[in-house]
């Protein structure tokens, strides 16, 4: 930033702020982006020395699992085609919107890493937002209502700190002897020093497919063990498991080419001269397995590097250690401590068929980022979004042309909603995109949201979930429609006799 | 008097707790049922012991007795101690042989070998438990 | 929470009680550990794609038609009855407090009963004793 005296200024000088944002990966940025066009006033610090987050080192292999498909339909600045770009941040503005496309080079609807960080910056610069970088949130502390963020650069003052601190910190398994002389999937190397070597690798998720799927022609073998069989997405319906670029090595492993896929549980490493000896022992016979390599590498996971957020009383849970949230992303033990950008994975939702949302993943997050400014705008600043009135007629078409053609609908299947309530004035108004699982746990008017499913079956439908005097007693699904368009006169009528007690 | 398979078939297939059974895993089942005969009075389950199995009356009579008086009256094809093939617990009530009497016995023991072998089985025990509290706890709330 | 730490809270649960280490290992990599925070449904009466929980920490309430019918905690396992039937709950089930369970996905319930006969005769045993005291209030 160059200042009127012509000399660079850094931004956010440390100091007490309404709001502050750690981080500067998509969810950072997008929190930041709702902040500024909300009003509120906030910094944003970040230990990195430019935007990007995860995107400026990962993925390995170079090529995003998300795309963007620049022919897909609708205008690029409309709010239709969020649906079919899974990696542009989303903005109010039409020329800041879609800024993926414009900039890939077209030879695949899959962003290279450098286009993905690119479009980050570029969203930065368009929107005009302010990051100070270099600044390393250090530690967390507490001084009556407010929580001090300790920096090199000095002291953040905040009610409301939103922590986006994404979730690349490695997680090796403590409990295993020797597990030193495996290296972590972070530390990978290039593909082609593995030509030759004899390879193990801990895990049979996705990163554990990514690797054996990137040094497919150089390591031979290449073991993939862990506990439980791998699944396949497309099989869960669902951005969980196995992607299915990834699947080459199971296919290898299929017709025998030198890729072994084991149901074991790591015991110990030993390494020796020759090499490495995992001492495994199967998951189905309970039979003891040794196999002799070259390197081993742990792809078991990630953590969350929360510092010193769980001394000041932030509960977390699981392997990962993700923070206990409301369904706003604060923090379920300490009020003020939000979240944002991949966290966000931690809120379950309905998880209707054990199906998670995407909120792991940029296009979810970034619609979460949207939930949470908003619970903060309304609950320390009192700003809250004007209710659109709906008249009666328009009701039906409304809710199905949002579950047509919503973004936040189809990135967030089951875990977003859009809403519509009666007010005590007898007008039915606009809620706009909730939370699902905040809707049908609350009290709250008479209205109805409708949201998109999938089954376990993988049939894709419009559901929708009536509150009757301060309760949602039951889900209705609508029928399924083979292009997910469903302004028809069947889904009219179905919805139409759902709703005609509340809304009609 | 050896029954046939069959004739055990035919008697564990009575019992709903077996109900969602195929044949072949009645069979399985009846492989480790033993048979037992009892004089007229004999006992064949006190109150307050611990269970331990099941028992199908297959001739004669079974008299059921608690605090003093009589509960029931089992005859042939008829079954008790249902429950106490899954969870040994003790017994409600006392059982006596009205004349000399043949009875099925099922061990939860033999049941739970049999179960690691064909675990099918038990997913349909445990689906009918499941009817049989959501029915009950239904009957509660009416 | 370390691997460790997870697998001795698994072994530790009386439904797990006759696995073996690495049966719990695989078990600890099939079953989801979710957060729900005070106040939430864990179990929504009424709503189809309802799954299997069983709580590592805090307390649930078990409400039918509003009414408060029961509590569980730690060990406690809940949702497989309306899996077995094939229909949805007939109960909400609301964390009271901060909760931390285990989670098994509906269509998955029956495979992971059939992979490890052991847990499904501590689940029948389980069942059993509820039924038992259901019929003792009727």
């Amino acid at each position: 930033m160059i200042g009127p005296s012509g000399v660079a200024s850094v931004p956010f000088p440390p100091g007490e702020y309404d709001v502050v944002v750690v981080g500067s990966g998509p969810g950072a940025l997008q929190a930041a982006y709702y902040l500024s066009r909300l009003g509120i006033d906030h910094a944003v610090i970040s230990a990195d020395p430019a935007p990007g987050g995860m995107f400026r080192q990962f993925p390995f292999f170079q090529r995003l699992l998300s795309w963007t498909k620049p022919h897909a339909g609708p205008p690029h600045d409309s709010r239709e085609y969020e649906r079919y770009d899974f990696n542009s941040l989303v903005a109010f503005e039409v020329e800041n919107r879609a800024i993926m496309p414009a900039l890939m080079d077209g030879s695949s609807e899959f962003p290279s890493r450098a286009e993905m960080e690119a479009g980050l910056v570029e969203f930065v610069r368009r929107t005009g937002l302010r990051i100070r970088f270099d600044t390393h949130w250090e530690g967390t502390t507490r001084q009556g209502d407010r929580f001090v963020l300790h920096t090199p650069a000095g002291e953040y003052r905040t009610r409301v700190p939103i922590f986006s601190v994404g979730a690349a910190q490695p997680l090796l398994p403590d409990d295993i002897p020797g597990i030193e002389h495996a290296s972590h999937y972070v530390d990978t190397r290039d593909a082609a020093s593995y030509a030759g070597t004899r390879l193990f690798i801990m895990g049979k998720a996705n990163s554990a497919f990514e690797l054996a799927s990137g040094l497919l022609q150089w390591a031979s073998p290449i073991i993939l063990a862990s506990p439980r069989p791998a699944q396949l997405s497309v099989n869960l319906h669902s951005l969980g498991g196995v992607r299915a670029r990834y699947v080459q090595p199971w296919e290898d492993a299929a017709l025998g080419g030198g890729v072994f896929i084991l149901d074991a549980a790591v015991e110990r490493l030993e390494r020796h001269a020759g090499g490495i000896a995992v001492h495994t022992r199967r998951t189905d016979t309970l039979d003891p397995f040794v196999a002799e390599v070259d390197e081993v590498i742990a792809a078991t996971g990630f953590t969350a590097p929360l510092l010193d957020l769980p001394a000041l009383g932030v509960t977390t849970f699981g392997r990962s250690g993700f923070p206990s949230m409301t369904n706003s992303y604060e923090s379920a033990s300490v009020p003020g401590i939000f979240f944002a950008g991949t966290i966000t994975q931690g809120v379950a939702g309905l998880k209707k068929y054990g199906i998670p949302a995407n909120s792991g993943a940029v296009h979810g997050y970034r619609y979460n980022g949207r939930i949470a400014v908003d619970e903060i705008a309304a609950r320390y600043f009192g700003i809250v979004r004007a209710r659109r009135e709906v008249a009666p007629e328009d009701v039906i078409e409304r809710l199905l042309t949002s579950a047509s053609t919503a973004p936040e609908l189809w990135h967030q299947k089951s875990y977003l909603a859009y809403a519509l309530s009666r007010d005590p004035d007898g007008a039915i108004r606009e809620d706009g995109i909730v939370s699902l699982a905040a809707y049908v746990d609350s009290d709250g008017p008479d209205g109805v949201a409708i949201t998109v499913e999938t089954d376990d079956q993988g049939h894709i439908r419009p559901a929708v979930y009536v509150r009757r005097r301060g309760r949602v007693d039951a889900d209705a699904l609508l029928d399924e429609s083979p292009l997910t368009e469903y302004r028809t006169p069947q889904h009219r009528a179905q919805l139409g006799a759902l709703v005609a007690d509340v809304l009609g | 008097m050896a029954l046939s398979t069959g004739d055990k078939r035919a008697l564990l297939e009575r019992v709903p707790l077996f109900g969602g059974c195929s044949s072949d895993m009645l069979d399985t089942l009846a492989a480790v049922t033993s048979e037992s005969d009892f004089a007229g009075d004999a006992p064949i389950v006190q109150q307050g012991q611990i269970g331990n199995g099941l028992y199908l009356v297959v001739s004669g009579g079974v008299r059921i007795v608690a605090g003093g008086s009589e509960l029931a009256r089992f005859g042939p094809g008829d079954f008790f101690g249902e429950l106490s093939v899954i969870d040994q617990r003790p017994r409600v009530a006392s059982a006596f042989a009205v004349g000399p009497t043949v009875c099925l016995a099922l061990a939860s023991w033999d049941l739970l070998a049999v179960l690691e072998k064909e675990p099918g089985i038990a997913v349909n025990m445990l689906k009918e438990l499941a009817r049989r509290l959501r029915d009950t706890d239904a009957q509660l709330r009416s | 929470m370390s691997d460790a730490a997870v697998l001795d809270a698994l072994a530790g649960l009386a439904l797990f009680s006759d696995l073996e280490r690495p049966q719990l290992q695989a078990v600890a990599h099939t079953l989801a550990e979710e957060a729900i925070p005070a106040g939430q449904r864990v179990l929504r009466q009424g709503f189809s794609g309802s799954g299997f929980f069983i709580i590592l920490e805090g307390e649930v309430a078990v409400h039918v038609d509003g009414h408060e019918v029961a509590t569980l905690g730690k060990g406690d396992f809940f949702g497989e009855i309306s899996l077995l039937l094939g229909e949805p709950p007939v109960a909400d089930v609301l964390a009271t407090t901060e909760v931390r369970a285990l989670h098994l996905a509906g269509p998955d319930l029956k495979a992971f009963l059939l992979a490890y006969p052991a847990v499904m005769f501590r689940m029948l045993q389980a069942v059993s004793r509820r039924l038992d005291r259901a019929n003792r209030r009727s």
